[in-house]
């Protein structure tokens, strides 16, 4: 341990951490927003965002992995679709709402100073870690109704990924160049410090592919919340922990871009190969984006609301972790890193996130801001 | 005429909160806002909301305008006639 591929991970994932964090921050880049909005009060403004990062993304990562740069290919953690990945997905869209952000959005408006978004990070400390309670059972149930064992869908329908890519990537592109010349990807802003959201875009298209590049993946976070719920539930519980399977489980084996051995991680207590990887990217979007509120003098803590909020970030965040374990994968993963390569399970996650998102958009108006 | 404000502290709460109570309070008393007799004013520390409430009202045909305050945002929705 310690060697230098742990090394080169961590420091990416801290830097890509830190840039991800500062311009989310300014330009209010939530990606729950951009689903909760579209149903909430019809607006797709957000939404044209994240389809000029996906485009962009599905263009950058194509010509790097024809040019030979990115590998692995397909990155590794993806696994076959399932009728679980599905249901997941609708989970997570409930509980990104409820919970005010999703995994990635709860760290930076966290580390921006608000209180709500901590407890909504508790819940999701909490929620992932209680995943393992289930996991034999949901695996099974994962591996019961897989649809194969394809995890991209060009591997599906046996076509190299050009294919499909660059025609889908064709009509995004013309998509937003219309939306472009109608004026739709920008619109007035007052907040200090604010970055265009098609900045930030392009720049977390470009954070995904130096990602991939040094650190063999795109941005992806969600199992270092189980790792960091595990560590610490053993505080208290040492023994039910070392007895999960879960948490056992070894689930990355892969060798990084720059490394000569094979490293492995999984979502138990140890600091190992996802420690070193998710870790250093939390906690730069919290710092990242603490420094982006500090610089415009807007980091304050807001605690009296009313008490329902509390509820609602609480118990959305605990359905969030618990929702992007069984996918397993977050919206940040699956959008910005699988969705632009095709990936199955990324397909189906969206499939569910939409759902997910309304019925998430109606129990927040019925329940919660009232 | 005297003026009528309508005061909303929304801050630290779960987004879009912001928005949403604003849009509430917006078409409570509509047709006051539109005649330039009641005017709505609410203190965030909600970026997101100071473009979306401006995007909001200004396609429902009112005004609003934002202006910094201390550590957060003030932003006053009212008629587009002043």
């Amino acid at each position: 341990m310690g060697e230098s591929p742990f090394l080169l991970i961590s420091v990416t994932s801290a830097v890509a951490g830190l840039v991800a964090g500062f311009v989310m921050y300014r330009s209010d880049f939530c990606v729950t927003a951009m689903f909760r909005d579209l149903f909430l009060v019809r607006d797709f403004f957000l939404l044209r965002m994240l389809v000029l990062l996906v485009v962009v993304s599905m263009l950058a990562f194509e010509l790097g992995r024809a040019g030979g740069l990115l590998g692995p290919y397909p990155f590794p953690l993806l696994g076959p679709g399932s009728l679980a990945t599905l249901i997941g997905g609708l989970l997570f869209g409930v509980g990104m709402v409820l919970a005010g952000g999703c995994v990635v959005g709860t760290l930076y408006k966290l580390g921006a100073g608000s209180v709500v978004s901590a407890i909504a990070f508790l819940g999701l400390l909490a929620g992932s870690a209680l995943y393992a309670e289930w996991h034999p059972w949901w695996s099974a149930f994962a591996r019961a109704t897989a649809f194969g064992p394809a995890i991209t869908l060009p591997q599906a329908l046996d076509l190299a990924p050009a294919w499909l890519l660059l025609p889908l990537a064709t009509l995004g592109a013309l998509y937003l160049y219309r939306s472009q010349r109608r004026g739709l990807l920008t619109r007035p802003a007052y907040a200090a410090g604010h970055i265009p959201p098609w900045r930030t875009a392009l720049i977390l298209s470009a954070v995904g592919f130096v990602s991939w590049l040094l650190i063999g993946m795109p941005l992806g976070i969600t199992t270092s919340y189980a790792k960091l719920g595990a560590t610490l539930e053993a505080l208290a519980w040492p023994e039910h922990v070392a007895g999960l399977a879960y948490f056992q489980a070894q689930g990355l084996n892969y060798t990084p871009p720059f490394a000569a051995a094979a490293v492995s991680g999984g979502a138990g207590p140890q600091l190992d190969a996802i420690a070193a990887i998710q870790y250093p990217l939390v906690v730069g979007i919290i710092l990242g984006a603490a420094g982006a509120a500090l610089l415009v003098g807007e980091w304050r803590l807001h605690w009296r609301i009313p008490p329902r909020h509390y509820a609602s970030a609480l118990l959305g965040g605990m359905l969030l972790g618990a929702a992007a374990r069984m996918v397993p994968g977050c919206n940040i993963w699956h959008l910005w890193g699988g969705i632009p390569i095709l990936a199955v399970q990324s397909l189906l996650f969206l499939l569910g996130i939409l759902p997910g998102a309304w019925l998430g958009s109606r129990l927040l108006v019925r329940f919660v801001v009232r | 005429m005297e003026m009528n404000t309508i005061q909303l502290d929304i801050s630290g709460q779960l987004c879009p909160s912001c928005l949403l109570l604003t849009l509430k309070h917006l078409n409570q008393h509509a047709a006051a806002v539109r005649d330039g007799r009641t005017e709505i004013v609410v203190t965030t520390d909600d970026r997101q909301a100071t473009t979306t409430i401006p995007d909001a009202v200004s396609k429902m045909g009112y005004a609003a305008e934002v202006t910094r305050v201390d550590a957060g945002y003030r932003i006053r929705v009212c008629s587009k006639r002043g």
